[in-house]
C-alpha cells in the first residue's frame, strides 16, 4: 500500500514541482531587469549543453513577452583597441533550429572581409560604382578584416579546421565574406546548437557605414553572423557593393571594453558599466527581438538623453549623440526623431523598443545615414540653414528603417526595394506631412524642393535599365540600384495611391506592418496584402511597375481649334460675332512609353469651361473632339499630379498660347550670371 | 602740379568726373551677355512656353522642376549654351583690355577727353596691353597655382583634425591670404598699365619694373585702397542679392531684371574706382617731374605799316605732362 502511494505520488509531485519551477523562471525573465552600474552576466538562461535555450527576456522592449520568433542568442565580449582599430572578442552563439529539418552545416557572414582589394565588394564597387569610394587607388587604411581564430561547437568540439570560405553568388575565390562550417553531427529539428567563437575584426577607415574615422568608430557588421534559413535553404550571400544585410531575430548581450574617455552608443539598452584598472571601461548592452547589433564610440560626443517619447506600448528613450560642432542642431534632430516616431506609430504601428539611439557621425566619414536595430546615424555639417532639411531627411529615413528592415525584416540582398524602397515611400509621406509637400527637402531663399520630386528624379535617369524586383547585386550600376530601389519604388507606390486611393494604401501599409513585423516577408507577401486590402487585381500594374522595366511617358501631342465654318468669308466680322463662332477643337494624346496605364485628362477652354476625360492608354494615341463656342486653351494629362512615374512631366500638358514668363525668368538668371562672369574675368585678368 | 590727395578720394573723383565710361562698359557688358545668353533663352522658350508645369518656376522657384528640365534629353544639351556664355564673357574681357587705355587717359585728363584721343590711346596701347596681359597671366597663374597648392596641403592637414571648424577656418584664412596676394599682383599690373598709357611707354618691361617697384614701396596704402573698394563690391553684391530675394516677388520677371541690372551696374564701379586709384597714384608718385620754363615772349618789333595790326598772340601756358 505504502509503495503504491509512493509510485502514484512521485510523478504527481514531480509534475507540480517542475510546473512551479518553469512558472517561476518565466516570471523572472518577464520581470524588468535592473540597469545597475555593474556589468551583468548575459541575461536569460543559457548554456548547459543539455539545456540550451534562447532567452525570453523583455528588458529592451515595452512588452511582457517576446515579439519575435527568436532564433539566435549572441553573447559577445569584445575589446576595442582604438590605436589599431581592431576588436578582439569572444562570441557565444546559441541557435535554435526551427527549420523543421536537421542542419548539418552553418554558413557565417564575415562582412569586414569585404574591404580587401580582391573581394567581390571592391571588384563590384570599382566597376559599377559605390556610395563611398570608387577605389581609384588602393590605400592601406581601406583594409578591413574579420578572422575567426577558433570555433567550437558545444558537444562537438573544436571545428576550426573545418571552416571553409564559400562564394555562393559569384564564385570569386578571393572573396572571404562567407565561411561555411560543416558540423560533426547534424542538429535535429527543434534542437539547439551553441557555437563558441574567438575572432578578431580590423575596421577600415569608414566604408559602407562601418569603420573608423579619426578617433571615431562605428562598429557595424563586425562579428561573425550566422545566415538565415529561408525557403528551405541557407540564405547567406556574399557582401556585395550594392547589398545590405539579412539576419534572424533574437537576443543580443554584448559587452564592449573601450578606453574610459569614450562615449559609447549601441543597439538595445545599456545594462551596466564598470571602469577597469587599465584605464578602460566595459559597457554592457542587451537587445531583444533584434537581428543585428551596432555600436559607436568617440570621446567627443555630446549626449542628449533626456528626451522621452510616449509610445503606444510605453516610453521610448531618445538618446542623441552629437558632434560638438553640431550641438546647436540637437533640437532639430530630436524634433524630427520625435515627429517620425509619432507618424510611424499613428500610421503603421507601434514602436516596441525602449530606446532609439541617434548618432551624428564624424564629419567627412562614410558613416552617415545608416540603420541598425534601435540605432541609426544621421548626417549633417556645422553649417546647416534651417531651410535646408537634409538632417531631417536623413534622420526620418533611417528611423523609418526601424520598421522597414528592423521589424519587417525583408531580405536586403534579394529584395532591396522592400526596405529601401518602401522606406522611401513612407519617407515621402511622413516628410510631406511634417515639412510640406513641395518644401520637405528645401525651403530656402524662395527656392523649394520636395522629397517626392527628389525620389522621382533619382529614378528618371535610370528608368529603363533595371526592374525593381531583382537581386540588389544584379543591378547594372550603383546609380541604377539607387534610382530603382529607392526612387522608382517610392514613385511606383505613390502612383499606386492614384489607383486604389490614398486611404486604402495607408490601410494596406498598416496591415502589412502589423502582419509581417518580426518576420521575413517576400515581395508577394507585400503585393498580395495591397491587393487584398484594396480588393483589386493589380497584377497589370505590378507586372509592369515591379517586375518589369517598362517606362511611362504620356504626352499631349497637339491641340487645335478652328471655326466649324472656316470656309466662310469672315472679313468684317465683329468681335461680338467672334464670341458666337462655333469652334471645332481637337486634343491628341500620345503614349510614348511602353507602360500602359489609364489616365485622366483635363481640357480647358477659353471661356473657363473644363472637361475631364479618361483614356485607357492602350492604343498609342487617342483624340478627343469638341464643338463649342470656345477654343481649347490647354490640355493636361494627370491634372491632379498623382502619377509619379511618368518620365517627362513637361509634355503632360500643352497650352495653345505660349506663356514666356518661366523662360524669361530663367533667362534673366542666366544673363545675370553671364554678365557677372564677364565682370569677374575682367576684374582679375586686365 | 597735381594736388596731393588720398588715393581713394582721388580715384573716386576721377570716376565721378568720367561716369560715361562706366555707362558704356555696362552697355557693352549687357549687350555681350545678352548675345551670350540668347541661345539658352531660345532653348528655354522652346521647352517651357507651352507646358503648365513650367508655371511652378514662376510662382516660387521649384528646384525639382528646374532639375527635371535640365536632365530631360528633349531639353537639349546645356553645354552649348554654357560655352556661348563663356565666350561672350571672354569677349567682354578683351573689350575691356581694348578700351581700358582710353579710360586711363580720360582719368588722367583734366578735361573731357575727346573721342579721338580716347580711341588714339586705345589703339596706341593695344599691343602693349596684350603683351602685359600675357606677362600678368603667367605671373598671376604661377602665384595662384602655388597658393592654391599650398591651400590644398593645408586643407588635407585640417581634415585630419578632430576640430571640425578648423577646415572652414583654414579656408577662410587661405582665401583672405590668396585674395591679398592676388590683389597686390593686380595693383602691380594696374600701375604698369597706367604707366604704359600715360607715359606712352613702348617698352612694356620697363612699365612692369616700374609698376612692381611702386607697388612694393607703397604696398600698404595701395592694398588698403584696393581692399576697401573690393569690400564695397562685396557689400553691393550681398545687399543686391538680398534685395532680389526679399523685395522682388517671384513672379516679377521685369522687377528682377531691373534690379539685377542695377546690381551689375553698381558692381562695375569698384573696379573703375581702383583704376582711378592707380591713376591718382601714378600722377602723384610715378610721373617724372617736368620743370616748366617761363616762356618769354619774343620782342615784337613795332609796327611799321599803317594798317591796323592784330593783338600779339601769347601761347597758353603748358600743362605739366600727363596732367
Amino acid at each position: 500500500m505504502k509503495i503504491r502511494w509512493v509510485i502514484v505520488l512521485f510523478p504527481v509531485v514531480s509534475v507540480v514541482v517542475l510546473s512551479l519551477l518553469v512558472k517561476e523562471h518565466a516570471a523572472k525573465a518577464a520581470a524588468p531587469q535592473k540597469t545597475g552600474t555593474a556589468v551583468s552576466a548575459p541575461a536569460g538562461r543559457t548554456t548547459s549543453n543539455s539545456a540550451l535555450a534562447i532567452p525570453d527576456t523583455t528588458l529592451a522592449i515595452n512588452s511582457d513577452k517576446p515579439m519575435s520568433q527568436r532564433v539566435v542568442h549572441y553573447e559577445i565580449d569584445a575589446k576595442y583597441d582604438a590605436a589599431s582599430h581592431t576588436v578582439n572578442a569572444s562570441e557565444v552563439l546559441t541557435y535554435h533550429n526551427l527549420t523543421g529539418q536537421a542542419l548539418d552545416h552553418f554558413p557565417f557572414h564575415l562582412y569586414q572581409n569585404a574591404f580587401q582589394p580582391n573581394s567581390t565588394f571592391v571588384r563590384e564597387a570599382k566597376s559599377a560604382g559605390n556610395r563611398d569610394t570608387s577605389y581609384d587607388k588602393w590605400e592601406a587604411k581601406e583594409y578591413g578584416s574579420e578572422d575567426i581564430n577558433s570555433i567550437e561547437v558545444v558537444e562537438q568540439g573544436d571545428l576550426t579546421p573545418r571552416l571553409k570560405f564559400i562564394q555562393p553568388d559569384d564564385g570569386n575565390k578571393d572573396d572571404k565574406t562567407v565561411v561555411d562550417l560543416p558540423l560533426a553531427k547534424p542538429i535535429a529539428a527543434g534542437e539547439y546548437v551553441q557555437f563558441k567563437i574567438s575572432f578578431q575584426t580590423k575596421f577600415p577607415e569608414t566604408q559602407a557605414r562601418s569603420g573608423w574615422k579619426r578617433d571615431f568608430v562605428l562598429g557595424g557588421q563586425w562579428f561573425p553572423k550566422v545566415g538565415v534559413w529561408w525557403h528551405g535553404a541557407w540564405n547567406c550571400h556574399q557582401y556585395h557593393a550594392m547589398t545590405e544585410f539579412f539576419a534572424d531575430f533574437g537576443v543580443y548581450d554584448v559587452k564592449l571594453t573601450v578606453p574610459q574617455s569614450e562615449v559609447v552608443g549601441a543597439s538595445g539598452v545599456k545594462v551596466g558599466e564598470v571602469n577597469n584598472s587599465d584605464k578602460t571601461k566595459t559597457v554592457a548592452y542587451h537587445g531583444d527581438d533584434i537581428h543585428d547589433f551596432a555600436w559607436t564610440a568617440s570621446s567627443r560626443f555630446k549626449v542628449k538623453e533626456d528626451g522621452v517619447f510616449q509610445g503606444q506600448m510605453g516610453p521610448v528613450q531618445m538618446r542623441i549623440l552629437m558632434q560638438p560642432a553640431h550641438w546647436s542642431q540637437v533640437g532639430r534632430h530630436e524634433k524630427i526623431l520625435q515627429e517620425s516616431l509619432e507618424h510611424f506609430e499613428n500610421w503603421y504601428g507601434p514602436y516596441p523598443y525602449k530606446t532609439i539611439t541617434l548618432v551624428d557621425p564624424e564629419p567627412d566619414s562614410a558613416a552617415g545615414g545608416m540603420e541598425y536595430p534601435t540605432f541609426i546615424t544621421g548626417d549633417t555639417s556645422w553649417f546647416m540653414p534651417e531651410g535646408l532639411h537634409l538632417p531631417e531627411v536623413v534622420v526620418e529615413h533611417e528611423f523609418g528603417h526601424q520598421y522597414w528592415y528592423g521589424m519587417v525584416a525583408t531580405n536586403e540582398f534579394e529584395d532591396a526595394w522592400m526596405d529601401e524602397g518602401i522606406n522611401s515611400y513612407t519617407e515621402v509621406k511622413v516628410l510631406d506631412s511634417i515639412l510640406g509637400k513641395r518644401t520637405s527637402i528645401l525651403n530656402l531663399a524662395g527656392a523649394t524642393m520636395g522629397e517626392r520630386e527628389e525620389q522621382r528624379l533619382t529614378y528618371m535617369g535610370v528608368a529603363d535599365v533595371d526592374p525593381i524586383a531583382q537581386k540588389a547585386y544584379d543591378y547594372y550600376s550603383y546609380n541604377s540600384y539607387g534610382g530603382i530601389t529607392y526612387g522608382k519604388t517610392a514613385s511606383v507606390l505613390l502612383t499606386l495611391e492614384s489607383i486604389i486611393g490614398e486611404d486604402t494604401m495607408a490601410k494596406a501599409m498598416h496591415i502589412y506592418f502589423m502582419k509581417y513585423r518580426f518576420t521575413h516577408p517576400t515581395k508577394e507577401d507585400f503585393l498580395k496584402t495591397i491587393e487584398d486590402v484594396s480588393g483589386k487585381n493589380l497584377r497589370w500594374y505590378f507586372d509592369q511597375a515591379i517586375y518589369g522595366s517598362q517606362v511611362m511617358d504620356y504626352r499631349v501631342l497637339k491641340i487645335e481649334s478652328f471655326p466649324v465654318n472656316w470656309y466662310e468669308d469672315k472679313k468684317g466680322a465683329s468681335k461680338k460675332d467672334d464670341k458666337n463662332t462655333v469652334y471645332r477643337s481637337y486634343v491628341w494624346l500620345q503614349r510614348k512609353g511602353d507602360f500602359v496605364m489609364p489616365v485622366d485628362v483635363e481640357i480647358k477652354f477659353d471661356n473657363g469651361e473644363k472637361i475631364r476625360e479618361h483614356w485607357d492608354g492602350v492604343s498609342r494615341w487617342t483624340k478627343f473632339m469638341y464643338e463649342k463656342k470656345a477654343k481649347v486653351e490647354s490640355a493636361e494629362i494627370d491634372p491632379d499630379q498623382k502619377i509619379q512615374i511618368d518620365r517627362n512631366d513637361f509634355n503632360n500638358s500643352y497650352t495653345a498660347d505660349g506663356h514666356g514668363k518661366p523662360a524669361r525668368k530663367l533667362a534673366n538668371y542666366w544673363l545675370f550670371m553671364t554678365q557677372w562672369l564677364g565682370q569677374a574675368l575682367a576684374w582679375w585678368a586686365v | 602740379m597735381v594736388e596731393q590727395q588720398g588715393f581713394l578720394s582721388g580715384g573716386w573723383d576721377r570716376v565721378t568726373r568720367n561716369k560715361r565710361y562706366i555707362v558704356w562698359f555696362y552697355v557693352l557688358n549687357l549687350a555681350l551677355a545678352w548675345l551670350g545668353a540668347a541661345a539658352f533663352s531660345n532653348q528655354l522658350h522652346d521647352y517651357l512656353d507651352h507646358s503648365l508645369l513650367s508655371e511652378r518656376l514662376v510662382h516660387g522657384f521649384d528646384v525639382g522642376v528646374l532639375i527635371e528640365m535640365f536632365v530631360r534629353p528633349e531639353f537639349g544639351p546645356v553645354h552649348a549654351s554654357h560655352v556661348a556664355g563663356m565666350h561672350f564673357a571672354l569677349i567682354f574681357l578683351f573689350a575691356t583690355a581694348l578700351f581700358l587705355p582710353g579710360v586711363l587717359q580720360g582719368y588722367a585728363s583734366t578735361y573731357h577727353l575727346p573721342r579721338e584721343d580716347f580711341f588714339r590711346a586705345c589703339g596706341r596701347s593695344l599691343w602693349r596691353f596684350i603683351r602685359l596681359m600675357l606677362v600678368a597671366g603667367v605671373v598671376m597663374g604661377v602665384v595662384a597655382a602655388a597658393l592654391f597648392g599650398l591651400h590644398s596641403v593645408l586643407e588635407k592637414k585640417a581634415l585630419e583634425s578632430t576640430h571640425e571648424l578648423l577646415l572652414f577656418e583654414v579656408r577662410v584664412v587661405d582665401i583672405i591670404i590668396i585674395f591679398l596676394v592676388m590683389t597686390a599682383l593686380r595693383i602691380w599690373f594696374d600701375l604698369a598699365e597706367t604707366d604704359i598709357v600715360l607715359s606712352d611707354q613702348r617698352a612694356v618691361r620697363r612699365s612692369i619694373a616700374t609698376g612692381f617697384r611702386h607697388m612694393w614701396q607703397n604696398l600698404g596704402r595701395l592694398v588698403g585702397s584696393y581692399v576697401v573698394t573690393t569690400i564695397v563690391a562685396a557689400i553691393v553684391l550681398t545687399a543686391g542679392l538680398w534685395a532680389w530675394m526679399k523685395l522682388v516677388p517671384p513672379a516679377s520677371v521685369l522687377g528682377a531684371f531691373f534690379l539685377s541690372q542695377f546690381i551689375l551696374f553698381l558692381l562695375l564701379i569698384p573696379r573703375f574706382w581702383q583704376r582711378g586709384v592707380a591713376v591718382t597714384y601714378y600722377l602723384q608718385n610715378m610721373v617724372e617731374p617736368v620743370v616748366i620754363q617761363p616762356v618769354t615772349p619774343a620782342p615784337v618789333a613795332a609796327p611799321v605799316v599803317n594798317e591796323p595790326s592784330s593783338a600779339p598772340v601769347i601761347p597758353p601756358p603748358l600743362e605739366p605732362q600727363g596732367a
